[in-house]
């Protein structure tokens, strides 16, 4: 890694403690004055953003990606000001703990008075904090990678928007490429908890429905480092083809030991698009060649849209974003707009100018869809092929304005 | 289960347990000696995968990285016997739980700060790409030099235990140190030797299996406690226990998808459960040794 | 006079002072009266010292009730988070299908907490020492695979019992008395209420008869076993009060974050537990409270810092290197001989000490 990065990273955790210092220092203040007036939402002159987010630990990549991706449009491109609203940042780490996450998003909407959350990475994060949001209803909330559909079924609230992605649109709409283009029965393989689950079933249920048949399913305890037996079993089944569930450290070794014990040669490998994302490809290597997956970002697609947020987040930060840091840099836009059009951070007011708003994401096409506030988009058909010094995804087509379902949500 | 399938899951089993041998030996050793439990351990292995992971950046060469790699990691082991543990001999043992736990918090955060958080993996040298075929299965050219390694040091240290005098010595100070104390040599530096010893080892580890598996900050707390558990299975300060609990363990870890996938997690707890229930101090310890 | 009533006053004997000496007793009710004080106050200045400070005495709570079985019967525990998240998810479940009332709900997580460390204490104690650290951590590893596979459902054939890894979310507040305890200050007072009522419950204990033969088992379980105590009973029934405890601490733990998650029942639950027990002094019972209270406040200060564990990790190990009886014995050393002058000849001393050690 670039050492220049690594300064940047350093000044950037400084500036941000300071900041947090000032903060919690105005939110005294503020409590102070609360005893004597009203105490609202934070200063009319500002908008203040809480990073709920890991910062240490594996997912702390995923974290300050994010927190790169809502930067690079506040701080560079807008230059720190919303509509003449100067923006402040607060963050804390949540590790992967849900009770952590909880904890944090009650402090920064009743101490820190928030006008929007940013966060998290995991799902059980996102369930815990989600009834403090919903009944505190002083802050939106910008889901920048929790892609638990069940946030949308059960009580789903009005200040949820999802600036990521739901569990069924990186998995169901793959099935019919695979039955049409691929092969028409397919053995399951995937990380055994919930997410893991979650896209397993939703793509079993669409693979069935447009034809195709699975032949087994076959679940690996969340964090296994040695999937050669599990593999054995996927051989064993006979399938033309795999599709598969895993994110982080479990898709780098089930990738590299799929490919290692020659699996590769017998079937097609094929999966959400965390099994081959940027922040995994680089360490799976030329074992990841010829997989597909399905995501809703690649920063290899070719739009003038997109050429200019690589080169913006390139030459800012020294290395290609990835699909965290356009989730990061899509929550910034919506916080933009959500200000601009309610012209101020009334929080209701800001609701309303978000339900059914369209942005303009590096992805391709994005609106909140005014039911769920969960996103429209365009959805990438990706397969690695070889690039210079590496490997990389490549678009090989893409689903337009791909909605799902809405889980008896109707905001 | 054809016969192919059972011969090659077997084959697995005895390559995942003997490579979990190059981490759980350090562990059992320096318990069996100096009555640490260590925490770190999980982390020194993480060590040795991330200076490997550096060193063929470096020097693009991974024959480097499987040399220098573990000796960096051994002089690191060394350090932290010397400047940390050292001092706390003769204390309660009980207080290396919260030493160790400190490193392995410390290094946990520093390796992340260090390297970052994101997975990466040590690219196999070509020499050992590619897969043998074994007349009833093919089977990964470098995972078969994985079982080659770790079968060559195991035996290698079982010689050196029982031959040399250095071996005389340091199983003599796990039984009683204090006896081998006072005849005239000194185990404290037998002590830091056998921490070197265990460093290097786990940073062996660390390179080969950071080799064919992922490289992140989570990989040593992945690591530490299915360590334990062996250890604890073997009986701890059992050079024997150690190798015969890491065996049994990969068998687990070979069998257990066929057997009851939906229970592969739970298998290794109910094994150290079952075990300790029968035999109290492991498989091949001393009541004494706890 | 039976041999039991012989090793009882030889034990009292032996034992100096009891448990908790008279002025630490009147540190504890001045620090008890300062926290009753301070939530006014916080009210006023900065309500979220509270949500803090409510954090620390759950987790104090917790690390008291390690203490009761480490410090004094010198079982070393690594499965104290099952009782913790067993305690949880009690107290979740029934707010969830039942009722709101602490009355019933605390003491239900006490029972639940209490019978999981009767089963856990009752398969382990034939073990000895780390082994025994280590069979507890077997089946905290088990109870933890249990509730993030959710097996309950599978067994009951229910959607969702435990919920897996996503846990119980939107656990609404207890009720005490007909009131809510929503909000941050009644909350605050029920953990402190839990705390102190469980320190005074703890030190009676530990100075009864029951606690004096638990130190004795601490000491040489041989021993005691010889005179004919049923040295596997007393380790058995001291586990299980502190199951007890654990659970309650779940019990406060749940509707505090509205959440009951598997990371309550994670294996690195209890090696904080342990951690937070041996930095504040194993075997004072109000060390490990301290030793939580520091363990919090510096996660909590330091997480807003990138990789902040580094210097987490460097505190453990500093403390562990220079202070070795933890904050107790720094407190000790202090309260001792305030001189400034004598306190810094005595820190030049551990040290030179250090250097001894270490160069020797």
């Amino acid at each position: 890694m670039p050492s220049e990065r690594m300064s940047d990273e350093k000044r950037s955790v400084q500036f941000s403690r300071r900041k947090f210092l000032a903060g919690s220092g105005a939110t005294v203040a503020a409590s102070l004055a609360g005893c004597f007036g009203s105490a609202g939402s934070s200063g009319s002159d500002s908008v203040k953003i809480g990073f709920v987010l890991p910062f240490s630990g594996t997912y702390s990549f995923l974290g300050e990606s994010i927190v790169n991706g809502v930067k690079l449009r506040l701080d560079e491109q807008l230059d720190g000001e919303i509509d003449g609203r100067t923006v402040e940042y607060v963050r804390k780490d949540t590790g992967a703990d849900p009770a952590t996450g909880a904890s944090i998003t009650q402090e920064f909407l009743q101490s820190e008075n928030v006008d929007f959350i940013v966060g998290p990475v995991s799902s059980a994060v996102a369930g815990a904090m989600k009834p403090e949001i919903a009944s505190s209803g002083s802050a939106i909330w910008l889901n920048a990678n929790a892609g638990n559909f069940k946030l949308v079924q059960d009580n789903c609230t009005k200040y949820h928007f999802r600036t990521s992605f739901n569990t069924w649109q990186t998995s169901a709409p793959l099935a019919s490429y695979i039955n049409d283009n691929i092969a028409d029965n397919v053995v399951l393989s995937y990380a055994n908890y919930t997410f893991g689950q979650q896209s397993k079933n939703l793509f079993r249920e669409e693979f069935e429905k447009v034809g195709g048949s699975v032949v087994d399913e076959i679940g690996a305890p969340l964090g296994t480092s040695d999937y050669s037996s599990f593999l054995q079993e996927i051989e064993n089944s006979g399938a033309d083809a795999v599709f598969s569930f895993f994110a982080g450290s479990d898709a780098v070794n089930y990738i590299k030991q799929f490919s290692s014990f020659g699996l590769n040669e017998k079937m097609t490998q094929t999966g959400s698009g965390f099994l081959l994302s940027a922040d995994t490809l680089q360490a799976q290597g030329t074992a990841a060649l010829g997989m597909y997956s399905l995501l809703h970002y690649t920063p290899t697609k070719q739009t003038d849209r997109n050429q200019a947020f690589v080169d913006a987040y390139s030459s800012q930060y020294d290395t290609t974003p990835n699909v965290y840091a356009c989730q990061g840099y899509d929550s910034a836009l919506a916080a933009e707009l959500a200000v601009t059009e309610a012209g101020g951070t009334e929080t209701d007011p800001m609701v309303s100018s978000l339900a059914g708003a369209e942005l303009d994401s590096p992805r391709g096409y994005f609106k909140f869809k005014s039911s769920t506030h969960d996103p429209v988009m365009d959805m990438d058909i990706r397969q690695v092929v070889e690039a210079d010094g590496g490997v990389q995804n490549e678009v090989v087509e893409t689903l337009t304005q791909v909605e799902g379902p809405t889980w008896g949500c109707n905001l | 289960m054809a016969i192919e399938g059972i011969a090659k899951t077997a084959l697995l089993g005895v390559e995942m347990g003997m490579t979990l041998v190059l981490v759980t030996v350090g562990l059992t050793l320096i318990f069996g000696m100096m009555d640490v439990i260590n925490f770190a351990h999980g982390s020194l292995y993480m060590l040795g995968a991330y200076f490997g992971l550096t060193v063929v950046t470096v020097t693009g060469n991974w024959w480097a990285a499987l040399l220098v790699a573990p000796l960096l990691v051994g002089l690191l082991g060394g350090l932290i016997e010397y400047l940390s543990i050292r001092p706390l001999y003769g204390r309660n043992p009980l207080y290396h739980i919260l030493l160790t736990f400190g490193f392995a918090i410390m290094l946990h955060g520093l390796v992340t700060e260090i390297w970052g958080g994101q997975v990466q993996n040590i690219a196999t040298p070509s020499l050992l790409e590619g897969s043998v075929d074994l007349v009833l299965f093919s089977y990964p050219l470098f995972r078969l030099f994985l079982l080659g390694v770790s079968i060559a040091v195991t035996a290698a240290l079982w010689v050196a235990m029982r031959r040399s005098d250095f071996g005389i010595v340091m199983r003599a100070s796990a039984h009683d140190s204090e006896m081998v104390d006072a005849l005239g040599t000194d185990v404290k530096r037998v002590f830091t030797a056998v921490f070197v010893l265990g460093s290097i080892l786990a940073g062996l580890a660390g390179v080969l299996l950071g080799t064919s598996r992922a490289v992140d900050p989570g990989m040593a707390a992945s690591i530490i406690i299915q360590a334990f558990a062996i250890v604890v299975i073997g009986g701890l300060g059992s050079y024997r226990g150690a190798v015969v609990g890491a065996f049994v363990v990969g068998m687990l870890n070979a069998f257990g998808p066929t057997f009851a996938p939906q229970f592969t997690d739970a298998l290794l707890y109910l094994l150290m459960a079952a075990v300790l229930l029968v035999k109290p101090a492991g498989l091949f310890g001393t009541p004494e040794g706890a | 006079m039976s041999v039991k009533d012989i090793v009882g006053r030889h034990f009292s004997a032996r034992q100096q002072t009891d448990v908790l000496s008279g002025r630490v007793r009147v540190g504890l009710f001045v620090a008890g009266v300062v926290a009753v004080l301070f939530a006014p106050f916080a009210q006023a200045v900065h309500p979220f010292w509270m949500d803090l400070a409510t954090h620390m005495f759950i987790f104090a709570l917790f690390a008291l009730s390690l203490d009761f079985v480490f410090g004094y019967a010198g079982l070393l525990s690594f499965g104290h988070a099952a009782m913790f998240g067993a305690g949880g998810y009690a107290t979740a479940l029934l707010i969830q299908n039942a009722t709101t009332s602490a009355l019933v709900v605390l003491p239900m997580a006490v029972l639940v907490g209490a019978a999981v460390a009767a089963l856990i204490g009752w398969l382990s104690v034939s073990a000895r020492g780390i082994y025994f650290a280590m069979l507890t951590l077997a089946f905290a590893q088990l109870f933890y695979t249990v509730v993030f596979n959710d097996i309950p459902a599978m067994l009951l054939g229910l959607e969702a019992v435990t919920n897996g890894d996503n846990g119980l979310v939107g656990i609404t507040a207890l009720t005490l008395f007909g009131v809510d305890t929503g909000s941050l200050m009644a909350y605050y007072y029920l953990s402190l209420a839990m705390l102190g009522g469980m320190l005074a419950l703890v030190t009676r204990l530990a100075n009864s008869p029951f606690g004096r033969v638990m130190q004795a088992i601490r000491e040489n379980e041989d021993r005691v076993a010889f005179i004919g105590y049923d040295v596997d009973r007393y380790k058995i029934v001291a586990f299980t009060i502190s199951g007890g405890m654990a659970g309650l601490a779940g019990g406060l733990w749940v509707p505090f974050n509205s959440t009951a998650t598997t990371a309550m029942l994670h294996w690195t639950t209890s090696g904080e537990l342990i951690v937070m027990t041996l930095l504040g002094g194993m075997g004072t019972l109000w060390g490990p409270i301290a030793g939580a209270f520091l363990v919090v406040f510096l996660e909590d200060s330091l997480s807003a810092i990138g990789n902040w564990e580094i210097y987490l990790g460097i505190v453990y190990i500093v403390i562990v290197i220079f202070a070795p009886r933890g904050l107790a014995g720094i407190f000790r050393t202090v309260r001792s001989n305030p001189d400034p002058r004598v306190l810094l000849s005595k820190a030049r001393s551990a040290l030179a000490t250090y250097r001894e050690k270490v160069f020797s």
